[in-house]
């Protein structure tokens, strides 16, 4: 289809009239003062404020998409960006989050209008920065294994969240990132190759040069996000295309990843191996759904291994408090089976980052993917990989069905009857095992207990009574507020703990918690964010998003004013050089002023309270935020903590 | 932008393995002796001006506030704080050792940073620390831990 011409003088007068509209539109909202009282600026503002007043019922109506508004003539009745909503839609899409921009104006209206009732699915999540938006996305794919969208605008959308993309690009996280061009309007805004900007640190990109094209290209983004390795991929959309009047162009069909498994030769010696083995063991890593962690506990269970689980690491792993995952009545395992984890027989390791390497096309070499240069030592040369000698490069999830089918193929009576006997010693033992390291760990966390700040022990030991019986998700990274939640807590679900940022990049935690948040609130389930305050300053707009869309997320601020980890390494250079360690806070610290963040937080809207310095008064306050994000309404609570 | 690596990860790992580190130091400055076997000798610092050291020097950072989180102060075996000679010894020490050892998380304090007095005076508010630490039976949410763990598992 022929482009038509745009008109930039054109675009310029209708921001032109845009902006004059925009007044016209205030002076409408001011209905009781005259054209000269309006014209009187600031001074009329300071005598009597502006109240603009809330919306009327009709408006409300429109938000939640149940009246359509009086148009007798469209001019364009089936724009392009119908389609690609639709796609969106049929590929199971929840959510698109993004901060507008006019390079993507035509999908976000087709976001928001298009069909009848308007479109609410995907929901157009409004964030206040990019970052943020793909923040959300990577909250979002480690609770669920599966895409949300962040929309981005241009050249300006991508560099804003490149460093959230490189975040999810090493933590494997599938996601779909849009992005709008349009040529005719700010030249700043565009480029000739926009994914060039982050295609080093994506996984597949895509510039359709026609409609059919672009709504292939968000199938296949999508496709391509999910299968191993499972990462960030991008679609431009030129404005073009999201306009034009659509002629009888059809939906392509879509066609899910085909994940190649293990051969049935390997299938049968595995299967073999753990039937015949006096004590099996499975080593569960990192899966990519929940489908695989269900799939991982069947074969487990069906032949009666013990088994470890990264689930006190992050999503989609063996449920930690099942009766075979611990270390079972006996630690000689004479079969070990690795799934995204080492195992001493077969390890199953899906592609890593490594093979998407030849994206590299800058060689930036990228740490712990790319290979070490040449005539690199020390540190240098640790490079990538540790791979063993009986690895192989397979995807487990999708190994998994094959071997269990081949296992039950195997199974005899008798064999059934040894595996039960043995699932039930291996299941006291762990129990046992359980309780072991838990009353070990309950006295630890003793330690402080009543000191102020306040230990980030107390706070996981009297929040964790108060959710255990929830559906709950720990969305947050808690390396920095001392991972209390390995030792305390159970993780049990393939979403209970979202694990770390994935490139260590600070500014992620309240992004992704409010992803996680946005999983949940379809799911009845609430979200923890035990959130860092240095962390939590690089992007706080997000509370907003989570007042604004009503999310069930629970923010407890580990506010110990620093960057901590920062402020001991600078605490000690000082004194290895001997200079006194009494000016190591000078930028590594949070303090005077102070920041309270209950106040922030409540001037974006949300419920908060705080800050708490007695640990008397905390679990009541906790209390008060998990009642509050389970009626729906999010909640913050800053504690001032121990530095650890 | 403040973008951390992955060292940040790894050094969280390396703190941990501190504290033996520094215990082998305490072993050089007080051979054969232990913290129980050794009761614990006078201060004669002034412990107000040393809360204010311990703030500012950021002792904090890794012994917490009351000396009872992090690499705990309260109750700890190290041999280096039994006496005020062996502690200001120890602070000492690690200025020659730490250089070389750059392992070891513990800043080293040489004079011209930490003067003998100002180290009294922190040595003496380390030993005014209470403790804040309740017995496990009078803190219901650990018991509640412990209770619920004890339950079946259920999917």
């Amino acid at each position: 289809m022929a482009k038509p011409k745009k008109n930039s003088s054109t675009r310029r007068g209708f921001l032109k009239g845009a902006a004059a509209g925009v007044a016209a539109g205030a002076a409408a909202l001011v209905t009781d003062i005259s054209i000269a009282e309006a014209q009187q600026g600031a001074a009329r503002t300071e005598a009597a404020p502006i109240v603009v007043p809330p919306p009327m019922q009709a408006q409300i109506d429109r938000d939640a998409g149940n009246v359509r508004p009086p148009a007798a003539a469209r001019a364009v009745k089936n724009p392009g960006s119908d389609l690609m909503v639709q796609v969106l839609r049929d590929l199971g899409v929840e959510f698109v989050a993004s901060n507008p921009g006019s390079s993507f104006e035509g999908v976000q209206e087709s976001i928001i209008n298009y069909g009848n009732p308007p479109n609410v699915n995907p929901e157009f999540i409004t964030a206040l920065h990019e970052m943020s938006a793909v923040d959300m996305a990577h909250g979002y794919g480690k609770a669920e294994g599966k895409p949300m969208v962040a929309m981005l605008h241009g050249t300006l959308g991508i560099q804003n969240a490149a460093m959230a993309i490189y975040q999810a690009y090493y933590d494997r996280t599938p996601m779909v990132l849009l992005v709008g061009r349009d040529e005719g309007f700010i030249q700043a805004h565009t480029a000739h190759d926009m994914a060039a900007m982050c295609r080093s640190f994506t996984k597949w990109d895509a510039t359709g040069k026609t409609l059919v094209e672009s709504l292939a290209a968000i199938q296949r983004a999508y496709a391509e996000a999910m299968a191993p390795p499972q990462g960030p991929t991008l679609v431009v959309l030129d404005m073009e295309h999201q306009k034009e009047e659509v002629q009888g162009v059809r939906v392509p069909a879509y066609r899910p990843p085909q994940i190649t498994g293990l051969d049935a030769t390997r299938v049968r010696a595995i299967a073999k191996g753990l039937i015949d083995a006096q004590n099996p063991r499975i080593a569960v890593g990192r899966l990519r759904t929940h489908q695989g962690v269900k799939l991982a506990v069947e074969l487990a269970e069906s032949v009666g291994a013990t088994t470890t689980t990264a689930a006190t690491n992050g999503p989609m792993s063996f449920p930690q408090r099942h009766p075979l995952c611990g270390p079972g009545a006996s630690t000689t395992y004479d079969f070990v089976l690795g799934l995204e984890a080492p195992g001493a027989q077969y390890s199953l390791t899906g592609p890593g980052l490594a093979t998407l390497l030849s994206r590299d096309t800058m060689q930036v070499g990228f740490g712990g993917i790319a290979p070490p240069p040449p005539g690199a030592t020390g540190r240098a040369a640790a490079g990538r990989g540790n791979a063993g000698a009986n690895d192989i490069e397979i995807d487990a999830e999708a190994s998994l069905k094959g071997i269990i089918e081949e296992v039950a193929l195997q199974l005899t009576a008798d064999k059934r009857r040894v595996i039960g006997e043995r699932a039930a010693k291996h299941a006291a033992a762990n129990q046992e095992a359980r309780m072991k390291a838990l009353n070990d760990a309950v006295q630890v966390r003793r330690n402080g207990w009543n000191g102020s700040p306040i230990a980030t022990a107390r706070i996981y030991a009297e929040l964790w009574p108060l959710i255990m019986n929830e559906d709950w998700c720990l969305a947050s990274p808690t390396g920095f507020s001392g991972g209390h939640n390995a030792a305390l807590w159970d993780h049990n679900k393939p979403y209970s703990y979202l694990g770390s940022q994935g490139a260590a990049g600070m500014g992620y935690g309240l992004g992704a918690s409010v992803g996680a948040a946005l999983a949940a609130k379809v799911r009845g389930r609430i979200v923890i964010n035990i959130q860092c305050d240095g962390d939590f300053n690089y992007s706080p707009g997000a509370i907003w998003t989570a007042a604004h869309h009503r999310l069930p997320m629970l923010t407890i601020m580990h506010n110990n004013r620093a960057w901590h980890q920062e402020f001991m390494f600078v605490e000690y250079m000082t004194g290895v050089r001997g200079r006194g360690t009494d000016r190591g806070h000078i930028g590594t610290t949070l303090r005077d002023p102070d920041i309270d963040y209950a106040k922030l937080a409540q001037g974006y809207g949300m419920a908060a309270e705080g800050p708490i310095t007695d640990p008397s008064k905390l679990l009541a306050a906790l209390k008060r935020g998990v009642d509050s994000v389970k009626r729906g309404a999010p909640y913050l609570i800053d504690v001032i903590t121990q530095p650890r | 932008m403040n973008v951390k690596n992955l060292r940040t990860t790894v050094l969280l790992a390396a703190v941990a393995l501190l504290i033996p580190v520094i215990a082998g130091f305490g072993e050089a400055v007080a051979a054969g002796q232990t913290a129980a076997q050794q009761p614990p000798g006078p201060a004669t610092g002034n412990a107000a001006s040393g809360k204010n050291l311990y703030y500012a020097q950021g002792c904090y950072g890794c012994h917490g506030f009351n000396g009872e989180t992090g690499t705990r102060l309260i109750g700890s075996p190290s041999r280096n704080l039994t006496s005020e000679p062996g502690f200001i010894a120890f602070l000492r020490l690690r200025a020659d050792q730490a250089p070389l050892l750059p392992a070891t998380r513990m800043p080293n304090y040489p004079e011209n940073s930490l003067s003998d007095r100002q180290a009294r005076d922190i040595y003496a508010y380390i030993r005014s620390f209470k403790s804040t630490t309740p017995e496990l039976k009078d803190i219901p949410a650990l018991n509640l831990i412990i209770e619920a763990a004890k339950k079946p598992y259920t999917p």
